[in-house]
């Protein structure tokens, strides 16, 4: 309809240069106003096209209509001879308030018209969106893939979640990545030397569990590395709880100074435990009493009716962790009404992804 | 079904022209992290790297990931090198990181280096490989001599800055390196040798300035006498940043006449520093510039309280002081009154190993400061006593503190008033001051202070503790609670192996933790190298291999870091590499 009113309508002073968007719309414009784009201009004394509607000007497919117009109203203001820098700076941050979305898109079409002052424009409006932002964010904001971590080993991905509202499904789906990495790792040891070596990392971890919960100021880790364990049956992890019971009443050669700080620290401790136990290495249907501990405590804060729903979602948990990847994360990103983060925000992930640059 | 990615209609070169204006160091790390394809565009944009810790990555990852580097800043040995902790030979070796970019970045044109050891040879093949070279900075390094400036001097074409702050420098009598700058080379912004000896050729100097048009910052080392220096200001009046040396000669009168119009003629005079060995009476001869200056660094200068006061009370654009505690009290309550935008003050002390106090320094000087200067964010002060009301009203007073370092000279000193321990004055500092980033403890402290700080400190970045607290239980308060926590250094207090192994994950988020005399044992540092395969655990002890001794003997240094390349090659026999178990590292 604009086309046709215009057609009625005969030049008079003006000159104009005729445009066609990808989608085939036809669109008649000031010559000064589309010269200002160095494509343009370029097209128009190469070609001689733009002289008709016949012989329009074929934009490239980045340049929709609405860009366009947007386009041409940062011409149409900036080709103007006269301004002052200021109302150039005023027009230009009011220009560029829109979503990223848009502006994504004002960008590419800026460019593929080599328009270099509002590429400039959008670029620093897009670098300032970037600013300060984590890469979760950033992913949020721009709508793109977590595709990185796809490239990482799987064990990688099932880095404990933070966390830092101590929320107990947290830490049952922290439980649940454990057992998968201890698949993931068992399925590494090819070696028999490997497979003895298992019996002492166990050993040391369940230390280091004993160690963060217990009330003395025992060094029992260290004693513990000393021992080397053969075979891994039930009977022998008693005895050895056992005797590092005597140990520990044998030694305490660093008693806290005072009942309160015993306290303090126990619950400080504790708190730290639920965030920070590392429970990878224990086989997964061979749990340490220390570790039935936890999960007792775990029981301790749920009511029955919460806690068979919990179960629910654990089993739901447990199933998702064994699907494929790509469906596992369409699963968790559609089944959950609050996202779970599978990546600790705090951690440097892998060595791929280890930038390892901090601010000095 | 996933929404289309913006990036389907994005290419590549814009995505990259939208980076080229990011330049802050974690913000480049976040985009990097993104997506795949943020990922290798990134990598192939970067052209400035900075690495916190030259162990933490091995050069090779550097260079493949980073091809197209131009800047690049390392650091090496631990902070508290500065302070005489580290045994020499360490560490901090650049020579490997020259050699692979030497190899692959035929291109760079900056490196500037911290508390590293470099050689005469990694200078010269820093002058052959490079065709492009402009910035060399060694700030506390060493191992190298003026043969190696030479050679920098002399290839160098394109050098704009040369700053050799702090640096250890071995140097030939002649001081002739300088004359190696060929005669058509004219392009030097920068040149800092405050940190030689020996005299260096004038004559050379004198020319050199003569010929570079773009000098902007000159700090001379202390050898250069005064009487010579008006001509060399003569040489560049364009200077913005300006370091003497000494600062006294026999009284002439024609001397103070020329040294008066030296100054007067360098119109855009901002930073001084330098002044070795003032005689007051020349000072005078700086007040006509003193209203320009923003950034004095008096550190190195004895001046009384009352000449300091004159020349202070004419600088009002002052953003920055460096001083010695000869400022006193009076001095600084003199700054309050006239430096309204002062940002950073620093005052060192003259006499650290007085058993009495030389000058009329107290916390009450740092509070008129305080009170004074309402943009006040960075102090680092030496003094002798200090109260916890004092710090309270501090705190009150600047909340916009980001850096806080107080040393009181005396260790476990409690608060003078009361006697009392300093928990509450310093956990009034990280309460009220929210966007504290540094922090440096002293005087008496109990376990209280370390919940104060794992409770506030949400920002904090870096900690120094040195004879302070009760237990384990302050240790863990700190490693437990703060967040942002990247580097720790801890000398001469009572943490042990709880605190450490209970939050042995907290140290894989932290660039470094620095352990002396403290009580971490032999065993838990093999634990915990066993169980955290991404940190290097280094037990130094130059008493013999700690195998020698029972698991639960303390180390007597322990110095963790995260990395990503495994054990460094270049251990020296005092450094044990607590091992991972190989079973364990993934491939």
């Amino acid at each position: 309809m604009f086309d046709a009113a215009m057609a009625v309508v005969k030049p008079e002073m003006k000159s104009y240069i005729w445009l066609q968007t990808v989608d085939g719309s036809i669109q008649q414009v000031e010559e000064e106003v589309a010269m200002f784009c160095p494509m343009i201009c370029q097209e128009v004394l190469q070609t001689g096209l733009g002289s008709s509607k016949t012989y329009a000007i074929s934009l490239p497919q980045r340049v929709n209509p609405a860009m366009l117009g947007l386009i041409l109203d940062y011409c149409r203001f900036h080709q103007v001879p006269g301004h002052s820098n200021k109302e150039r700076k005023t027009f230009d941050e009011k220009f560029i308030r829109m979503d990223t979305k848009k502006l994504c898109e004002l960008t590419s079409a800026a460019d593929s018209l080599q328009l270099k002052p509002l590429v400039d424009l959008t670029s620093r409006a897009l670098a300032r969106i970037i600013e300060g932002k984590t890469p979760e964010e950033i992913r949020e904001t721009f709508h793109l893939p977590d595709d990185l971590t796809e490239d990482l080993c799987q064990e990688e991905k099932l880095e404990p979640l933070r966390n830092i509202t101590d929320d107990p499904r947290i830490r049952l789906l922290n439980r649940l990545y454990a057992r998968k990495r201890k698949e993931l790792k068992e399925r590494k040891k090819l070696k028999d030397v490997e497979v003895e070596e298992e019996p002492k990392d166990e050993r040391s971890v369940e230390d280091l569990l004993s160690f963060i919960n217990g009330a003395d100021g025992d060094i029992k880790g260290t004693r513990a590395n000393k021992n080397k364990k053969k075979n891994r049956r039930r009977k022998d992890h008693a005895k050895d709880i056992s005797s590092e019971n005597t140990n520990e009443n044998d030694k305490e050669l660093n008693p806290l100074p005072s009942a309160y700080h015993d306290v303090n620290f126990d619950n400080a401790l504790e708190a730290s435990a639920s965030k920070h136990s590392r429970t990878q290495n224990l086989p997964a249907i061979n749990f340490s009493p220390k570790f039935e501990f936890i999960d007792g405590d775990v029981d301790d804060d749920l009511d029955p009716a919460m806690k068979e729903e919990l179960d629910r979602e654990v089993e739901d948990f447990a199933r998702r962790l064994n699907s494929d990847w790509p469906e596992r994360m369409q699963i968790l990103s559609l089944g959950q009404d609050r996202r779970l983060v599978p990546i600790s925000m705090n951690s440097n992930g892998s060595t791929h992804l280890y930038t390892g640059f901090d601010q000095r | 079904m996933q929404r289309m990615a913006y990036t389907f209609s994005f290419p590549e070169e814009v995505l990259e022209h939208v980076f080229s204006f990011i330049w802050n160091e974690r913000d480049r790390n976040a985009i990097s992290l993104v997506c795949k394809s943020w990922y290798e565009i990134e990598r192939w944009c970067r052209r400035k790297v900075f690495v916190g810790n030259c162990y933490a990555v091995s050069p090779l990852m550097v260079v493949k990931r980073f091809p197209e580097v131009r800047s690049i800043a390392l650091k090496g040995k631990p902070h508290f090198a500065d302070f005489n902790l580290v045994p020499d030979g360490w560490g901090g070796y650049v020579c490997p990181w020259i050699a692979a970019m030497a190899r692959a970045f035929p291109c760079l044109e900056e490196i500037r280096l911290k508390r590293m050891v470099i050689t005469d040879e990694s200078l010269e093949l820093i002058a052959k490989s490079f065709k492009n070279f402009k910035v060399l900075v060694l700030t506390s390094c060493e191992g190298f001599t003026t043969d190696g400036l030479a050679a920098i001097a002399a290839n160098c074409r394109n050098l704009r800055e040369l700053d050799l702050q702090e640096s250890e420098v071995e140097e030939d009598l002649s001081g002739h390196w300088l004359s190696h700058f060929p005669d058509s080379y004219t392009s030097l912004v920068s040149l800092n040798i405050s940190c030689l000896n020996n005299e260096v050729s004038l004559s050379a100097l004198e020319r050199l300035l003569g010929r570079c048009p773009n000098l902007r910052t000159l700090r001379l080392n202390r050898a250069v006498p005064l009487d010579r220096l008006p001509n060399l200001l003569l040489q560049c009046p364009q200077l913005v940043e300006l370091g003497t040396g000494v600062y006294s000669t026999e009284m002439r009168p024609e001397v103070f006449s020329n040294l008066e119009a030296a100054f007067s003629g360098c119109k855009q005079l901002k930073s001084l520093s330098g002044f070795w060995d003032v005689l007051p009476s020349y000072l005078p001869a700086v007040y006509p510039i003193c209203s320009r200056l923003t950034s004095l660094n008096l550190s190195y200068a004895i001046i009384q309280s009352s000449d300091l006061i004159k020349l202070i009370s004419q600088c009002p654009n002052l953003l920055r002081l460096w001083v010695l505690d000869y400022i006193e009290d009076a001095g600084l309550y003199a700054l309050a009154a006239s430096c309204k935008d002062l940002r950073e003050l620093r005052v060192f002390p003259s006499d650290p190993f007085g058993l009495e106090p030389n000058v009329a320094l107290t916390e009450q000087g740092l509070v008129s400061v305080s009170e004074g200067c309402p943009k006040l964010q960075s102090v680092l002060y030496f003094c002798r006593q200090m109260s916890n009301a004092a710090l309270h009203t501090i705190a009150r007073n600047r909340t916009n503190l980001t850096r806080f370092r107080l040393c009181i000279i005396e260790p476990r000193t409690p608060d003078y008033l009361t006697h009392e321990p300093l928990d509450s004055g310093f956990g009034a500092i990280v309460e009220q001051c929210k966007d504290l980033q540094r922090l440096s403890l002293s005087g008496l402290l109990t376990d209280r202070v370390f919940e104060y700080i794992g409770t506030c400190g949400k920002k904090l970045e870096m900690l120094s503790v040195a004879f302070a607290g009760d237990s384990d239980l302050g240790l863990h308060h700190v490693l437990s609670g703060c967040d942002n926590l990247r580097k720790l250094e801890i000398r001469d207090c009572p943490f042990g192996d709880k605190a450490l192994l209970a939050n042995a994950e907290k140290l894989e988020t932290m660039r470094s933790l620095w352990m002396s005399s403290c009580s971490v044992s032999y065993g838990a540092c093999k634990l915990l190298g066993q169980k955290m395969p991404r940190l290097n655990v280094e037990v130094i002890d130059e008493r013999g291999p700690p195998d020698s001794r029972p698991d639960d003997c303390p180390v007597e240094k322990l110095y963790i870091y995260r990395t990503i390349a495994g054990p460094r090659l270049d251990m020296p026999g005092f450094v044990w590499t607590m091992e991972d178990d190989s079973s364990l590292r993934l491939e």
